[in-house]
């Protein structure tokens, strides 16, 4: 098991080797000064369950390194009153912040420690890696990259798979299109007003229609004020719901969950003063909307879905 | 409330006019675009500082029909030109947003 994980490790880190360190690292770090007695270090790393810690002087210096290892030699030799400086590993390899992840696998193929201190430019402790680490943040890295080619793929085809149903939508047999091609603020609601337009043409209940124009709206306005490329709006009318896709092929949303909050935002301060920028886009899509899926990853774009169910009058 | 009723008795200049006979039933007052989408109601009318031409839209899209400035503002050229597209009145007034709204309130509710 353990080999697995380190294979494991190894083939996916090629992948992200341009990561920094400081992006995976665990921080703020737990540590200890040279003079806490053993039976306290024992208690830290019982109660915050981890198995090493850095040893600091004043000013977070990295001084040492003191693992579960050296309590059990405590215990053999010992005494728990004993301090810190007397049974840590003093100069431990650590990694800088800036340093890429590539140089912590190079580090890691010689010495195979638990657990690397990182530093910054002023030798200030200001993380601790582990292996752990890296696995927990590649596999949240890979679960977008997936879905994401899966979609990419399906779209290069004409086909889009909706992330809601299940369904193949052909974007050829698409009942509405749009093209977002303009980076100006001053044009959003272009798309928005022309779906609206048209779903009036299609006799769509009213109440129906003013949420799909506002989510639309909404979504429009990112792919303008964010993603930095053109995008696309889709509408396909069925039976018994309406779906609206809004694409983009751009910058990505950094942090998803942080952009579903009401009130956070990105928007530079010239478009806040144009009322953009409230960090109710993402929300406002999902009130105006029965059922709403986002799809993002970083430098690839945006897909969002957004679903209406069409009740009988 | 007819909207004819409001721009009379509130005095206000119609800079872009609409359809006649505009029912008017509820009312907005912001200047953060979701916020208006999020909150207001359609057949409204909305008091806003917003004076370019994506006020237009945000009407058009939650169904607000008409758009009132206050004292000391006026809309840019493209922006009357889209209302008269879409049919949304744009309305100046010689008053603070606090004074309109309180005799709209008066008015409509």
């Amino acid at each position: 098991m353990q080999n697995d994980v380190e294979k494991l490790v190894e083939m996916l880190s090629k992948v992200f080797s341009n990561t920094k360190i400081k992006e995976i690292m665990t921080r703020p770090p737990i540590v200890v000064t040279q003079e806490t007695k053993i039976k306290y270090v024992k208690d830290i790393m019982r109660i915050k369950g981890i198995s090493g810690m850095p040893v600091i002087a004043p000013g977070f210096k990295l001084v040492g390194i003191i693992s579960i290892e050296d309590i059990i030699r405590v215990f053999e030799n010992g005494s728990f009153d004993d301090r810190v400086n007397k049974w840590m590993t003093p100069d431990p390899v650590y990694l800088k912040e800036d340093e890429m992840l590539l140089h912590f696998l190079q580090v890691n193929e010689d010495l195979k420690y638990g657990r690397y201190p990182v530093v910054n430019n002023d030798h200030k402790v200001v993380g601790v890696v582990t292996k752990l680490d890296i696995l927990s943040w590649m596999f949240k890295k890979l679960g977008y990259i997936y879905v994401h080619d899966e979609r990419r793929e399906k779209a290069l085809n004409k086909k889009y798979m909706s992330t809601i149903t299940g369904e193949l939508l052909d974007k050829e047999g698409v009942d509405f299109s749009y093209k977002i091609d303009y980076d100006s603020v001053e044009m959003i609601g272009a798309a928005a007003t022309r779906l609206k337009k048209f779903l009036k043409e299609k006799k769509i209940q009213e109440d129906i229609i003013r949420k799909i124009s506002i989510a639309t709206y909404e979504a429009e306005a990112n792919v303008v004020i964010h993603s930095s490329s053109t995008g696309n709006v889709y509408c396909w009318i069925k039976q018994d719901h309406i779906k609206v896709l809004i694409e983009d092929f751009g910058k990505g949303i950094e942090d998803l969950e942080q952009a579903m909050k009401e009130g956070f935002t990105t928007a530079p301060d010239n478009i806040k003063e144009k009322g953009f920028g409230a960090g109710m886009g993402l929300p406002n899509m999902k009130r105006f909307s029965d059922r709403m899926t986002i799809v993002s990853s970083i430098g690839k774009g945006v897909k969002v879905e957004i679903l209406y169910y069409i009740k009988e009058k | 409330m007819k909207l004819e009723k409001i721009i009379k008795d509130l005095n206000l200049r119609i800079i872009s006019a609409g359809s006649d006979d505009i029912e008017i039933i509820n009312g907005n007052i912001g200047d953060l675009l979701s916020e208006v989408m999020r909150t207001a109601k359609p057949d409204s009318v909305w008091i806003t500082y917003q004076t370019h031409q994506n006020i237009i839209a945000v009407a058009e899209v939650v169904g607000i029909k008409a758009i009132i400035i206050p004292y000391g503002l006026h809309y840019s050229e493209d922006t009357a030109e889209k209302a008269c597209e879409h049919g949304i009145y744009l309305l100046e007034s010689d008053e603070s947003a606090f004074a309109v709204s309180g005799k709209l309130y008066g008015l409509i509710s």
